[in-house]
């Protein structure tokens, strides 16, 4: 984080993101530079058996830069945790894979969000899937509760990036796994904060 | 900082990053996988810190002894005459 922003500034930015994201709540096409919906879950080579269960209405909600179960294989049983689960597409996957014994909880600052992904839930009549309204800097948990942290283009965008990872951190079990897709910068970001807060989340 | 460094900083372990995934925010990001992990358990943790640091006297021990203007023995002897001296008796 470039010190020379300050504290209003990162509050503008935050203010910014959340109206971003509670447009991107209603529909997420033509709002990134990327494929979302079922085009980005095949563009990422999701699961197929998995994407084919998913009903219309909640694959076209789906606007992740990356696909987080590429790094890893999770398990029957497992607990797990998709932070800025945005329409909670990557949850409801992940509960897919734990199945009935195991259990997928997302969390996400953005109350549209949240409103967006219990809909989806409820098209999909799972029920080992839970999500809640927070912020990744102060998560809800106790220590050492889950196997699995998945996120997916969300960390970046994060003010206290560090509070954020130090929270997954305390929340996973001993062996517990984080696996994420992310936005990094490979050029020069802009320095004046109209520009910065303009391009942040574009 | 970069996510890597953040990630030790914090205390994660093993932590990598994977690859591009070809999906990029703007055109000064891009799109990348990391993973990490929290290690595996800390009574581990310090078992391994623990034998580090026994090897780490070992080869203090070992180069000490070593051969050198002084023969091994010569060495064991002035040591065994120091720790007399000093009063250790055990």
């Amino acid at each position: 984080m470039d010190s020379q922003i300050s504290i209003d500034d990162l509050n503008k930015i935050e203010a910014g993101i959340r109206q971003k994201y509670s447009e991107v709540a209603r529909s997420p096409e033509g709002q990134f530079q990327y494929p979302t919906g079922r085009k980005g879950l095949k563009t990422l080579n999701y699961d197929k058996a998995l994407i084919a269960k998913l009903p219309d209405a909640v694959a076209s909600s789906y606007c992740g830069v990356g696909n987080p179960f590429s790094l890893g294989k999770i398990n029957e049983g497992e607990k797990v945790l998709d932070i800025g689960c945005g329409a909670g597409v990557d949850t409801i996957l992940a509960a897919m894979m734990v199945g009935p014994n195991g259990l997928a909880v997302g969390v996400d600052i953005v109350p549209e969000m949240i409103a967006r992904a219990e809909s989806n839930l409820k098209m999909t009549g799972m029920e080992n899937v839970s999500f809640q309204t927070t912020s990744g800097e102060n998560l809800p948990f106790a220590d050492d509760i889950f196997d699995v942290v998945i996120s997916n283009g969300v960390i970046n965008l994060i003010v206290d990036k560090e509070a954020a990872l130090a929270e997954i951190r305390r929340v996973l079990k001993p062996g517990g796994r984080l696996m994420m897709a992310d936005q990094i910068a490979v050029a020069s970001v802009q320095k004046d904060i109209q520009g910065r807060v303009a391009s942040w989340f574009q | 900082m970069d996510f890597l460094a953040m990630l030790q900083k914090v205390g994660f372990v093993d932590a990598q990053m994977i690859a591009e995934t070809g999906f990029n925010s703007t055109p000064k990001t891009r799109g990348m996988l990391f993973r990490a992990a929290k290690v595996a358990s800390i009574v581990a943790e310090k078992n391994k810190a623990r034998g580090d640091l026994l090897s780490k006297y070992q080869e203090f021990f070992e180069e000490t002894y070593a051969q050198g203007e002084l023969d091994r023995k010569t060495k064991h002897l002035i040591a065994l005459g120091a720790s007399l001296a000093a009063g250790c008796e055990a």
